[in-house]
Formats: structure tokens, C-alpha cells, sequence
């Protein structure tokens, strides 16, 4: 009798060094991943041959308790390598034992009517929490494993929370001495699964379209005791159910409730960015915008900042798709990109360039790398082409031609003599999948000569500017229309979902452009004519284009031709003008920085010749 | 001119594992990295051409590169990627300088492990990032991770992996490893990043023309190197390592799996870009990609071409591609087929003809290879591997093409002619020295067949030796016995005289080798066989010519006689050889054939010093002239005198008696001398001054002729000796005169026992070997049958004197006079011999 005592005691002994040498390790050195990783293996094979020990004999009550524990130990060091099929293995033995124990056939092998049974058969006694701690490591993996249905039918779970925290919490911290210990506390792992599994079943009933069920549930999860990071995200997802209900501003206050909670909510972020833009609030878009950047480019924030106090981390039990698909945020560099061209767009153009310029730098630093996709991130060259527009608008004539001339260089060998656009519906397929075709090349080419024009505009060295428009001009009219094209080049726009006719319609507004540049250009050096065949060209381009009609009348009355010329005002003053747009790239857009006109001059000179 | 390649092996390694890609790589310095498949990776320095250091992994090695500072050598195993630093390494050479015979062994274990995974075939350093290509089993898949700034952290991140669908689902099955490569290109105009030196293995400035048309304008402008990866199902790929979002993109197909991959410059002048990028597969496609204009547009062509038989490895210079297909080293000229502008159809047949026409190397079995070009003098050289896991330094002939003649500076000129004319002096010296090696051959030869005649020539000699007399053999020996008298000691010497009258020379090496021995032993010496060996070497022996030797026989007093020598020649084969080249044979050392010429035979007939009858007779004593010193001398007459007052009072005197046909005796004298009128005179001549056995006496001081029958002289043990030559009729006595023969008798006298039967015997042969060349001749009957009687009769009476003297129980003095007295009587009354 002597001797089983000692081997229990022994075993209990062996188990609580093992389970002290554990948490003194992660208490040690939570920071780095992979000793923690080697530790944690060798932990779990401890524990597994020490459940192997004891597996060894047949079950006694007295002793069981004791192997229910290593289980427990065994199963935790289990989940968090991943490793649910080893883990459901032991548990699935650990119910055989106490079945055995207790005497009695299911007949049945299906988890569910195992657990029912063996709690069945402990209840009232001694066993009863220690069976319960398994069937919350069965809960995690069913969790970690999205078996959501399952977690749902097992009813006894939810009654489970109230059985831990009542009794055997009390009982394990009393008396250390005869009582194995566990390396990670029923109760916390209890309510790290209630949260969990509230916030999976709300994103995934969220996606499935039952935003109030889900809302619900959510708020209902948001108070339950759990860390930060995990209420934040409650929040968050209550956010997102009001968003699909179709509620902006309730949205915004569970986002801003997320982030009180914890700053680091970069989805949450994201997310009221999204109701900015979509209510059209500009201001706050962008300042949102800003936060983002500035929180993703946190250290911490690369990482979902889950706190890896616990052996098992929520970022294992919060697996499901759909709640990730939620909490995806873009990658840095189009958050920046879509910042600095918010901010050239709406007004901070000093701001805009900065950040441009932040982006460029980013990309060419040795030490960035590949981010997985980024599809919002415009090519390269208009990345360039948009930076130099940017730098064309805050004056940075210099830098502009640097940025342009770059795009030239790489560019200008690989350009096509001849381009025949011919049926772009077609072409359009395996254009993209080749990479660069010829076609957007010579565009980017001819932006790049037409940005260069700009700058020589604004130096107000009209002989380079002609010089540079006229190359733009050169490169455009290598491209080639069929009759099949040519006859809806009239109606090109740039809302055009076909790519060839996106194509084609850059191809117009660069020619306009180039055109009224040249125009204004020859018109600065007294070449009248020159300048007034060039204006009246681009409005054959862009009928729109307000710079070419003033300057076209401008010049018509320079040349006398005053009655020609008021028409040619009043027809362009009859235009809405159109503030810079979205949906157009920046450096086709208007140049602001050429020659401008004064109207009221005008106007003036249209009301004394209709006095006359 | 197409010279040939020169082929230097430095170092054996063993073979490789069969199923292993071999690879030669620069390292540090001036060392090379050779891994044969096994777990091991040899370093080897090239300046001290030696193996300086062993790395020992616990898997096969896939892959290695080392990084930009050459500080860090990565090493892709089965198991992961170990990182091995170079001061470990020197460190390990240093401490192995104490044993300088054995490389420095380094066991690489499981600490030095910094990214573990299972299956990466390629490694690649692309400034602070590591790039592995593993097989999983699904996908390709290309990871990039961060290496530490520090080189003692361990930490390497990866960062995003990007990951290519494999192809099919035959190369899904792990077991076989195929070979990939990554190499790095980047764009000709950007500026190179400092931490990363273009030079380094696997990294390739391209022309950024045809950089854009491949890689896109993007990854240009974002001045992003771009991986480019070969896959065992032939696949190239790119992928921008820069560009944000950028996949993993197939740029190519050979179809079979790619065995070579790499850029070259192709003739251009420009600032070291590659014009060209070629891949090799397996099956001997190899495919040149290169910027083409078309139309005025730059398009990338890619230009397909086969060489014959499948290619084991590749490597590529600056104008070449080397492919070996294990029986040859084939060298393709890129440039042949290089771009001109506006040369639309030229181009593809140029660029046919440039693959299509490999120039053969001559270098057969080569696995594994690499470029070392000496930048100083142009020579190219390789860096092979061989099958046999030879590590072979092969030469290219230079090039004396017109083509590059004009671009050379006067001094690199002067430095060529400088080359050649050492490279011609080179030659030369060791023609010269390959031609004194085939004279000596030559010499050799001949002596040999020199040898071998001579050989044959005696071995046939002494098959067939019954058959030839003495004279008849072409190279013999014979000899003459003299008396000579040195430090008042009188000797006999043998003067041996070797007679080469065989077509041949006797040339040195060959050795007259004579033993002396006596025919009978004297009982003292116990049996034991007292014989004495002279060797002479030869030097040249004309044919015609003879040689002379001396050799002492018998000193003065010296009795065992008669005397063999019997000659041989022997030749050792060291002397044929030399002695340095004999030396590294110690089996040769003793190795010598000897062959046996013929036997002389001195007996006391040769050695008997005749002297002057009138001489002999007043002074009896003079024979002891030979005295050493006076008192000897004087001891000595006193004992003679004595013994002549015994012999006075007893004389003792021997005498043997030999008794010959006179007949018989003229017929055959006459035909040796010519006609005689005194037999008896001409019998002691003959015996005295005839050669018998290959050996004459010789004569000091004149020639004594003998007029008289009698002969005085003096034995070798100063015995004086009296031969006496009679002609008598037998049968005058006996009682029926019908017939009496006419015979001639030779006595033999002396005081000497030994002097007696030594002279007898040699009488008695002399006769012997003259009735054999007597001619055959009946002879009479009746007195054979006198004499038989006779013989018969004094046989019985000596048969009972002895029985008598046995019978009786008398004392051994007795017995032994007794036998004395027989034997006298029989030597008195010889038979007659007809």
C-alpha cells in the first residue's frame, strides 16, 4: 500500500516542476518566438512521456485525478504547437480512461455522447472539474478548428464558465501541496474561449448576413471579462454589423470605442476610413488616413498585437475566414500612396509631395521587400508620374524633370515605332499578364514629355517647353487607329471599364494637353498662328479643356479676330469646370501651372465689345 | 591556330555520388569550394595548390554561397542552411600548420544551423537577404530572409515567401534532387549597391535594355535586382525582389531540365554588361536571350540552338559558353552569333551557326566547372571537376587571332612574345630532354639484344658443349700458367685470356667471372671445397679482341693440384639500367644471368718449373731458392740435408711409369707436331709444352729445348721431379718373338709421394685426351694378350700381398708400406696402351 502512495506522490512531484520550469521560462523571455517554440517542445514530450508513465497502470480514483491533469498539461503544450490531431488523441484516450473507470458503455464512438457520458459519470464527485478542464481543451480545439456547430450544439459549454469559476478555481490555489498543478488556468482559458467563440460566431454570422443576430451577440460578448485586444474586437465587428446595417455614424462610434480600447485596432482604422470616403468626408478621410500610416508603421502593429502572456494564443483560437477577411487592412505602401494622393488632391499639396516622396524612398530602400500583393498600387512609372505632377504643383520644377526624365530614360529604348490599336477589347487579355505593353509605355513616355513641358511652362522657357510638348506630341501620333476604334473616339471616357478604351482615352487627353501646352507655349513667343492651329487642335481632343478654350480666344484676339475669340470665351466659361477627380490619373489632369488668364479681364473685354 | 588545352590535375577528391550535382566555387581568397555530393566540402587553395581544409556536414551539401564580404560561407544542406564564418575556418587552417600533411577537419554541427528546412536545393545572397528555393509538395517555393547585421545573432527572418505551382505530378517525387539555380541580375544603369560587389558568384549586370524587355520597366525603375531561378522541368523564372506585389513569373520553358544558367558579355565594349543570358538543359538545348531590334523595335529574342549529346555542366566567360558532356568539352562561341543591327536574317542563321559549330576541347569527364580568368595575361583558365573527382586546372590555348591582335597594347604584346618565347623554351627544353629519355631507351636496346645474342650464343655453346672442342667455341677462355716471383715469394699464376671471336661486342655490364677450385681436396681441409672466385669486369670487348687476367693459383708449396678453373660471364641487369634507375627497383639489384664458358684445368705437369738438366743434377738443392728469408732458408737445407742423410742411408725413391705404343704415339704426335725423329724427345716436349686443358705452359727465361729424354724440374712443392721418356720394345723379353711392339715409356720420378701421382695422373690424361683424337687402328692381338697375362699375373701376387697384409694382424705402419709397395709396383708396371 506503501508503495503507490510514493509513486503517486512522485509522479504529482514531477508533474508541478515540470509545470514551475514551464512558466518560469515564458516568464523569462516572452520576446523571442523560437526558443519559445523549442521550449515548448520539449515541454510537451515531458509531459507526454510522464502521461505514458502513468497510462501505464490501471485507473484508481486517487490516481486519476492526477492523470487527468497531465493530460491537461499535455493537451495545452499540444494546441498551442497546432497540433489539434495529437491533442484530440489524448483527450479521446483521457474519456476512455474514465470510462473505464467508472464502469459503463456509451456504444458509441461520436465525441459528443463520450463527453455527455463521462461527465455524466463523475458528476458529484471528485473528478468532475478535473473532467471539465479537458472538455474546455475539446472546446478550444473545436474552436481553433472552426467546428462553430458543434460548439453550439454542446450545449453543457455554456453552463460550463459558471462550474470552473465556482469551485475548483478555490480549490487547486488552496492546497498546493497533494494537488497537481497546471500550466495554464482553467478559469482564464474558459473565458478566453467565451470571447473567442463570440467573436467567430459574430464574423461569421456577419458574413453570412445576419448583421442584428450577430450585433446581438457581439455587445453581448463586449462586456465579458477578456483582454484588450479582444474586446477591441468586439467592438470592431459590432462596428462592421452596423455598417451593413447600413448605419455610418452608429458604425463610427463602435470603431472609435474599438480604438479607446486598444490603439492598435488598425482594422477598425481602416474601416471608418471607408465610411469617410463613402460619406464624402474628405478631411477626415485623410486624417484617418494619416493614423493609419502612422499605426501601421508601428513595430508592433506588423504583428496583431494578441499579448502571448497565455500558452495559447488567441491569434490560434481566432482561425475563421471570414474574420479575417474583416480584419485585413492594406499594406503600408498603399495606405501612403492613397494618403499622398488624397492630400494632392484635396488641397495639402506641400504634404502630398512628402509623402510621394516617403513612398519613392520606401520602395527604394535596400531594405524593403516583397508585402505579398498590393493590387491598389498603381505601376511604377505612374507612381513616378504622379510624384512629379505632385512636385509640378508645389513648384518643384527641378525635381519634377528629375523624376520624369527617369521614367523617359527607362522608357524611351523600349518604345514602339508604330502601334496599331486595333480591337482593345481583345488585346486587353494578355496585355496585362506580359507585363509592360508597348502601348502603356509610349503613354508613359508621352506623360513624362508632357509633365517636362509643364515645368519648362512654369521656368517660362517657352522654346523647351514647344521642345518638349512637340516630343510628347511625336510619340502620340505613333499610335494608330483603326476604323473600328476611330469611330468611337469620340465618346472615349474615363469611367471606360475596357482597358483599350481607357487607353485610348489617356491618348486623347495627352494629345489635348500637349497640344493647348504647345499652344500657350508659341502664343508666349508671339507665334500666333502656330498657336492657334495647336489650341484648336487639343479642343478637337478635349472639348473640355478650359486653358485651351481661353487661350484660344486669347490668341484669336490677339489676332484681331475679337468676335471669334468672345465666342470662344463664352463657350468655355459655359463649361462646368471640374475640380481635380479621382477617377483620373493627377498628371492627366489640367496643369494649374502654366500662364493663367485672368477672367474677369476677360469678360471685361467681352463687355466693352459688346458695348462697341 | 587551335592550340591545345592543357590539363592539370592538382587534387583527388574520389568519386562523387552518383546522383549528385558536383560544385566548383571561388571562395575566399584564393580559395575553392568543392563539394562532390557528399557531406563534405574540400577548400582548396589554389596559390599553395593544396588542400587546406575539410568541412564535414552531418547531410549531403546542395548548395553554397558565401557572402558579399567573404566573411560568412552559407551551406545548403538536407537539413537547412548551416552558416560557417571564415575566421573558423582559418582559424581551423592555422591550427592545422603544425601537421601541414593533413587539411584542417571542421565537423559543422547542428549550432551553426541558422535556418532549418527540409529540401532547399539553391542558395542566394542578394545583398543582406538570403534567398533559398525549396521543393514542398506542392510548389517551387523562393523565401528571402533577413540575414543579422551581427554575425554571431542567429535570427533570420523570412520575410514574404513567394511560390511558383509545380508542373505536372511526375517531379512531385522528392527522392530524386534536381538541380536548380538562382542567379541575381541586375540592371546594367543602376548603380551598384555598395554591399554588394558585382563580382561576387551568381551575380550578373545585364544590359538594361534587355533587362526592361524581360524584367519590365517597373523593377528598372525601382532599380530592384531580379532573382532568376532554373527548375529541374525547365522552367526559368523571374521575380523583381524589390517590387512591391511582384510574383514569382516564368520567363521561359526549355522543357528539359536546366542545367546551366548564366549571362555574358558577347564582345561588347561597353562597361562589363551582359548582353546575352544563356540556359543550358540537360538534353544539350541551349537558349541565348538577347535584345533584337525588329522593325526599329527592341524585342527580347530568344534564340534556340542544340548541341550534340547530353550536358553535364556549364559555365560561361566572356565570350564562351563551356558545356561538358562528359566525353568532351565543347566551347561555344557566343559572340558569332551577336546581334548587328539591321541584320535581321544574318542574325538567326549567325547565331545558328554559333551554337551549332561547339568547338571541341578535348577534355573529356568533367562534372562540375568554373571560369578563373586571369584578368593580367587573358590566359583562360577552367576549374574542373572530373568524374574521378580530379580537381584539373585546364588551360585554354591562347588566342592568336587577327581579331584580337589590333586591341592588345604594345605592352600586353611584348608580354605575349615575352610568354610564347618562354613557352617556346619550355617546349624545347623538354623535347630535348624527352629525346635523351629515347636515345637512352635506344641504348638500352640494344645492349639488350647485345646481351641476348651473346646469350643465346653460350647457351647453345654449352647445349652442344660434346659436340665442340675448346677451339671451335666462338667466345672462350684459355689460359697459361707461369711462375712469378714477388716479395722473394714464388707464385703460379694462371693468366686467362678471354677470346671473343663471336660477332659481338661484350660491353659493359658483363663480368668474366672465374672459380678456382681444386680437383681433389687434401684431407685436412675436411671435404670442404676450397675455391676461390675472381671476377672481372669487362669493359668493351671488340669482336676479334681478347682479353687478358691474371689470377694467383697456388702459392709456393701449395700441393692441390690439379687445378679447375672453370669460367663463366655473367651480366647484371642493374649495369643496364643505370644505377638511379636500378634503385627503384630493389628487386633488380641481385638479378644477374650467368652462363658458363668453359673449364681449364692446371695440373702438375703445368706447374712443374723445368730446369736445365745439367743444373739440376749438381745443385739437388737449389730448389729451395724460394726461401723466404735466410734462416728459413737455411732451416730448410739443414732438413734436407738431414733427410738426405736418411734418404742416403734409405733411399726412397717413387717412380710411375706410363707406357704407350710408340706407334700409336708417332701417328698422332705427328699429327699435332709434325714429323719427329726421337719419339721419346717429342713426348716429353709435347707433355711439357702442350696446352691440355686449356692451358699452356708458359716459360720463364728461354726455351729449353729438349734434346734429351730426361727432364729435370721441380715440382710447385719443390720436389724435384725426373721424367724420363724410353723407347723400348715389349715382347724382346718374352720367350715367343714372334711379334714385339715397339713402346714408348714414360717414367716418372721423385722423392715425393704426391709429386709421383700428381705428374702420373696428369700424364695419363694427356694420353688419354690424345688417343681419343688418335685414329683408329686394329691393333695386335697378341701382345694385348702379353701384356693382359702379365697384368693378370701380377695382379694375383699384389691380391695376395694385400690379403696377406690384411689377414695378418700387423700394425698399421705395416699395412701402410705394405700398400705403398702395391701401389708402386702397379704405377711400375703399367699396361701398354695401344
Amino acid at each position: 500500500m506503501y508503495q503507490p502512495l510514493s509513486l503517486l506522490d512522485r509522479w504529482i512531484q514531477e508533474n508541478n516542476e515540470l509545470v514551475n520550469k514551464c512558466k518560469q521560462e515564458r516568464g523569462r523571455d516572452s520576446s523571442n518566438q523560437d526558443s519559445n517554440q523549442t521550449h515548448l517542445r520539449c515541454c510537451s514530450s515531458e509531459f507526454h512521456k510522464l502521461l505514458r508513465k502513468i497510462q501505464g497502470i490501471p485507473p484508481t480514483a486517487d490516481r486519476e485525478q492526477l492523470e487527468l491533469a497531465v493530460a491537461y498539461n499535455a493537451c495545452v503544450c499540444s494546441v498551442a504547437q497546432s497540433q489539434f490531431s495529437e491533442a484530440e488523441l489524448l483527450l479521446t484516450q483521457a474519456t476512455e480512461r474514465v470510462k473505464e473507470m467508472a464502469g459503463g458503455d456509451p456504444g458509441t464512438s461520436d465525441s459528443l455522447i463520450l463527453w455527455r457520458f463521462a461527465l455524466r459519470s463523475v458528476e458529484n464527485k471528485a473528478l468532475h472539474p478535473w473532467v471539465l478542464n479537458l472538455l474546455c481543451l475539446q472546446w478550444a480545439i473545436w474552436l481553433a478548428t472552426c467546428q462553430l456547430k458543434t460548439i453550439q450544439e454542446f450545449q453543457e459549454l455554456s453552463s460550463l464558465c459558471d462550474v470552473l469559476c465556482g469551485g475548483v478555481g478555490n480549490g487547486s490555489r488552496n492546497n498546493t501541496g497533494g494537488i497537481p498543478l497546471l500550466v495554464m488556468d482553467p478559469m482564464r482559458l474558459t473565458e478566453l474561449l467565451q470571447i473567442c467563440t463570440s467573436i467567430t460566431q459574430g464574423a461569421e454570422s456577419l458574413s453570412e448576413g445576419w448583421s442584428s443576430e450577430a450585433l446581438f451577440s457581439l455587445q453581448a460578448a463586449s462586456i465579458l471579462p477578456a483582454p484588450r485586444d479582444l474586446v477591441a474586437y468586439t467592438h470592431f465587428l459590432s462596428g462592421c454589423c452596423l455598417t451593413h446595417m447600413s448605419r455610418p455614424q452608429m458604425a463610427l462610434q463602435c470603431y472609435k470605442q474599438a480604438l479607446e480600447t486598444d490603439s492598435c485596432c488598425v482594422s477598425a482604422l481602416y474601416q471608418s476610413l471607408l465610411i469617410y470616403k463613402q460619406l464624402g468626408n474628405t478631411q477626415a478621410e485623410i486624417q484617418a488616413l494619416r493614423l493609419l500610416y502612422s499605426t501601421l508603421m508601428l513595430p508592433s502593429a506588423i504583428e496583431p498585437a494578441l499579448a502571448e502572456t497565455h500558452l495559447l494564443s488567441p491569434s490560434l483560437l481566432l482561425s475563421s475566414q471570414s474574420l479575417r477577411s474583416l480584419l485585413s487592412v492594406p499594406s503600408v505602401l498603399s495606405v501612403l500612396h492613397s494618403l499622398a494622393l488624397k492630400c494632392v488632391l484635396y488641397g495639402r499639396v506641400s504634404e502630398g509631395v512628402e509623402h510621394f516622396l516617403d513612398l519613392l524612398a520606401t520602395i527604394h530602400s535596400e531594405d524593403q521587400h516583397v508585402h505579398g500583393e498590393v493590387p491598389s498600387l498603381p505601376k511604377l512609372p505612374e507612381l513616378y508620374l504622379e510624384a512629379s505632377a505632385a512636385l509640378l504643383m508645389a513648384r518643384r520644377s527641378a525635381d519634377c524633370m528629375v523624376l520624369c526624365s527617369e521614367v523617359i530614360n527607362k522608357t524611351l529604348e523600349l518604345l514602339p515605332e508604330k502601334v496599331v490599336l486595333e480591337e482593345p477589347e481583345e488585346s486587353s487579355g494578355d496585355v496585362s499578364v506580359e507585363g509592360d505593353s508597348k502601348l502603356e509605355m509610349l503613354l508613359w513616355a508621352a506623360a513624362a514629355y508632357l509633365l517636362q513641358g509643364h515645368c519648362y511652362s512654369q521656368l517660362k522657357d517657352w522654346k523647351q517647353a514647344v521642345t518638349q510638348y512637340t516630343r510628347c506630341i511625336n510619340l502620340l501620333i505613333r499610335v494608330r487607329f483603326t476604323k473600328r476604334c476611330s469611330t468611337q473616339i469620340h465618346i472615349p471616357s474615363a469611367d471606360m471599364d475596357v482597358k483599350g478604351g481607357k487607353d485610348v482615352y489617356i491618348l486623347q487627353r495627352l494629345k489635348g494637353l500637349s497640344l493647348a501646352g504647345r499652344g500657350i507655349s508659341f502664343s508666349q513667343i508671339d507665334q500666333l498662328k502656330n498657336a492657334l492651329r495647336d489650341l484648336q487642335l487639343s479642343l478637337q481632343a478635349i472639348p473640355e479643356c478650359e486653358g485651351a478654350g481661353l487661350w484660344c480666344g486669347e490668341v484669336l484676339w490677339k489676332l484681331g479676330r475679337s468676335q471669334e475669340a468672345a465666342a470662344c470665351w463664352e463657350r468655355t466659361w459655359s463649361l462646368t469646370t471640374k475640380p481635380l477627380t479621382e477617377s483620373l490619373p493627377v498628371y492627366l489632369q489640367e496643369s494649374q501651372s502654366g500662364p493663367l488668364l485672368d477672367s474677369t479681364e476677360l469678360r471685361h473685354r467681352v463687355q466693352e465689345l459688346g458695348r462697341t | 591556330m587551335e592550340g591545345r588545352c592543357a590539363v592539370e590535375s592538382w587534387i583527388e577528391f574520389g568519386y562523387p555520388a552518383a546522383s549528385s550535382t558536383p560544385r566548383v566555387t571561388f571562395g575566399f581568397g584564393a580559395d575553392v569550394f568543392i563539394c562532390t555530393g557528399s557531406n563534405e566540402i574540400y577548400v582548396f587553395n589554389v596559390l599553395k595548390r593544396k588542400l587546406t581544409a575539410v568541412l564535414c556536414f552531418s547531410d549531403p551539401v546542395a548548395d553554397l554561397v558565401e557572402s558579399h564580404d567573404k566573411q560568412l560561407l552559407y551551406v545548403a544542406c538536407k537539413s537547412g542552411v548551416y552558416c560557417v564564418s571564415s575566421q573558423l575556418l582559418h582559424r581551423a587552417q592555422i591550427s592545422s600548420a603544425a601537421a601541414p600533411s593533413s587539411p584542417a577537419e571542421l565537423k559543422i554541427s547542428s549550432e551553426f544551423l541558422v535556418i532549418a528546412g527540409d529540401g532547399i536545393s539553391s542558395l542566394l545572397l542578394v545583398g543582406s537577404v538570403l534567398l533559398t528555393l525549396r521543393q514542398t509538395n506542392t510548389s517551387w517555393l523562393l523565401s528571402p530572409y533577413k540575414t543579422p547585421k551581427q554575425a554571431q545573432s542567429s535570427s533570420y527572418e523570412v520575410l514574404s515567401a513567394v511560390s511558383l505551382p509545380l508542373l505536372g505530378d511526375t517531379e512531385s517525387k522528392a527522392g530524386l534532387r534536381r538541380r536548380t539555380a538562382l542567379v541575381c541580375i541586375h540592371c546594367g544603369d543602376a548603380t551598384p549597391p555598395p554591399s554588394s560587389p558585382e563580382t561576387s558568384h551568381g551575380h550578373f549586370r545585364l544590359d538594361p535594355i534587355l533587362f526592361k524587355l524581360l524584367f519590365g520597366v517597373e523593377a528598372a525603375l525601382a532599380k530592384s535586382p531580379v532573382i532568376l531561378c532554373s527548375l529541374p522541368d525547365g522552367r526559368l523564372c523571374f521575380f523583381p525582389l524589390r517590387l512591391p506585389g511582384s510574383r514569382l513569373r516564368v520567363l521561359h520553358s526549355l522543357e528539359q531540365p536546366v542545367v546551366f544558367l548564366g549571362a555574358s558579355v558577347v564582345m561588347e565594349p561597353g562597361p562589363g554588361h551582359s548582353y546575352c543570358l544563356v540556359a543550358v538543359g540537360e538534353q544539350g538545348r541551349v537558349v541565348l536571350i538577347k535584345s533584337e531590334k525588329e522593325f526599329g523595335d527592341s524585342l527580347a529574342g530568344f534564340t534556340e540552338g542544340c548541341i550534340p549529346g547530353p550536358v553535364v555542366c556549364g559555365c560561361v566567360d566572356e565570350n564562351n559558353l563551356y558545356c561538358s558532356t562528359g566525353s568532351d568539352l565543347l566551347k561555344l562561341d557566343l559572340s558569332k552569333g551577336s546581334v548587328r543591327e539591321g541584320k535581321e536574317e544574318e542574325t538567326s542563321s549567325n547565331t545558328a551557326t554559333g551554337l551549332q559549330s561547339p568547338t571541341s576541347l578535348n577534355v573529356c569527364r568533367v562534372t562540375a566547372i568554373t571560369v578563373s580568368t586571369h584578368k593580367t595575361t587573358g590566359v583562360i583558365e577552367l576549374l574542373a571537376l572530373s568524374v574521378r573527382g580530379q580537381l584539373q586546372k585546364i588551360s585554354l590555348p591562347v588566342r592568336t587571332e587577327d581579331a584580337l591582335a589590333p586591341k592588345m597594347p604594345s605592352t600586353q604584346m611584348g608580354r605575349n612574345v615575352r610568354d610564347l618565347l618562354s613557352a617556346i623554351g619550355d617546349v624545347c627544353k623538354r623535347a630535348s630532354v624527352l629525346k635523351g629519355a629515347i636515345k637512352s631507351k635506344n641504348q638500352i636496346l640494344r645492349h639488350l639484344n647485345q646481351v641476348l645474342n651473346i646469350s643465346f650464343l653460350l647457351v647453345t655453346n654449352t647445349n652442344t658443349e660434346e659436340h665442340l672442342t675448346i677451339q671451335e667455341k666462338l667466345i672462350r677462355c684459355h689460359g697459361t700458367t707461369s711462375w712469378s716471383r714477388l716479395l722473394q715469394r714464388d707464385s703460379l699464376n694462371l693468366t686467362c685470356v678471354l677470346d671473343n671471336s663471336s660477332p659481338y661486342v661484350l660491353e659493359r655490364g658483363w663480368t668474366l667471372s672465374i672459380t678456382a677450385f681444386p680437383l681433389s681436396c687434401p684431407f685436412t681441409a675436411g671435404g670442404e671445397s676450397s675455391s676461390t672466385n675472381f671476377s672481372f669486369p669487362l669493359h668493351t670487348l671488340h669482336p676479334g679482341e681478347t682479353l687478358e687476367v691474371v689470377l694467383p693459383v697456388a702459392a709456393a708449396g701449395d700441393t692441390s693440384f690439379p687445378m679447375t678453373a672453370s669460367c663463366s660471364l655473367s651480366f647484371s641487369l642493374t649495369s643496364l639500367l643505370g644505377e638511379a634507375a636500378a634503385a627503384s627497383f630493389p628487386g633488380l639489384q641481385s638479378s644477374c644471368i650467368s652462363l658458363p664458358l668453359n673449364t681449364l684445368t692446371v695440373d702438375w705437369l703445368h706447374t712443374l718449373q723445368v730446369s736445365s738438366p745439367t743444373a739440376t743434377l749438381k745443385t739437388p738443392t737449389c730448389q729451395f731458392r724460394w726461401a723466404t728469408d735466410g734462416i728459413e732458408s737455411f732451416l730448410s737445407s739443414r732438413q734436407v740435408r738431414c733427410s738426405g742423410r736418411e734418404s742416403a742411408s734409405k733411399p726412397e725413391k717413387y717412380s710411375a711409369r706410363v707406357q704407350v705404343s710408340s706407334e700409336l704415339l708417332r701417328d698422332t704426335l705427328k699429327s699435332l707436331k709434325g714429323d719427329s725423329e726421337n719419339l721419346s724427345v717429342s713426348i716429353l716436349d709435347w707433355l711439357l709444352s702442350e696446352g691440355a686443358g686449356g692451358v699452356k705452359m708458359g716459360h720463364h727465361g728461354d726455351k729449353i729445348a729438349f734434346s734429351s729424354s730426361v727432364v729435370y724440374a721441380h715440382g710447385p712443392n719443390g720436389a724435384t721431379v725426373k721424367l724420363t721418356a724410353k723407347e723400348i720394345n715389349v715382347g724382346e723379353d718374352s720367350t715367343e718373338q714372334e711379334e714385339s711392339v715397339s713402346v714408348v715409356k714414360v717414367q716418372v720420378e721423385s722423392s715425393s709421394i704426391a709429386a709421383v701421382c700428381g705428374l702420373h695422373h696428369a700424364v695419363l690424361c694427356r694420353i688419354q685426351a690424345l688417343l681419343q683424337r688418335a685414329p683408329e687402328k686394329a691393333a695386335s692381338i697378341k701382345v694385348q694378350i702379353l701384356g693382359l697375362r702379365q697384368a693378370l699375373e701380377r695382379a694375383e701376387t699384389q691380391q695376395n700381398q694385400i690379403s696377406g697384409a690384411v689377414g695378418v694382424g700387423i700394425s698399421t705402419g705395416q699395412v701402410n708400406r705394405l700398400l705403398l709397395n702395391v701401389y708402386k709396383e702397379l704405377r711400375d708396371n703399367p699396361l701398354l696402351i695401344i
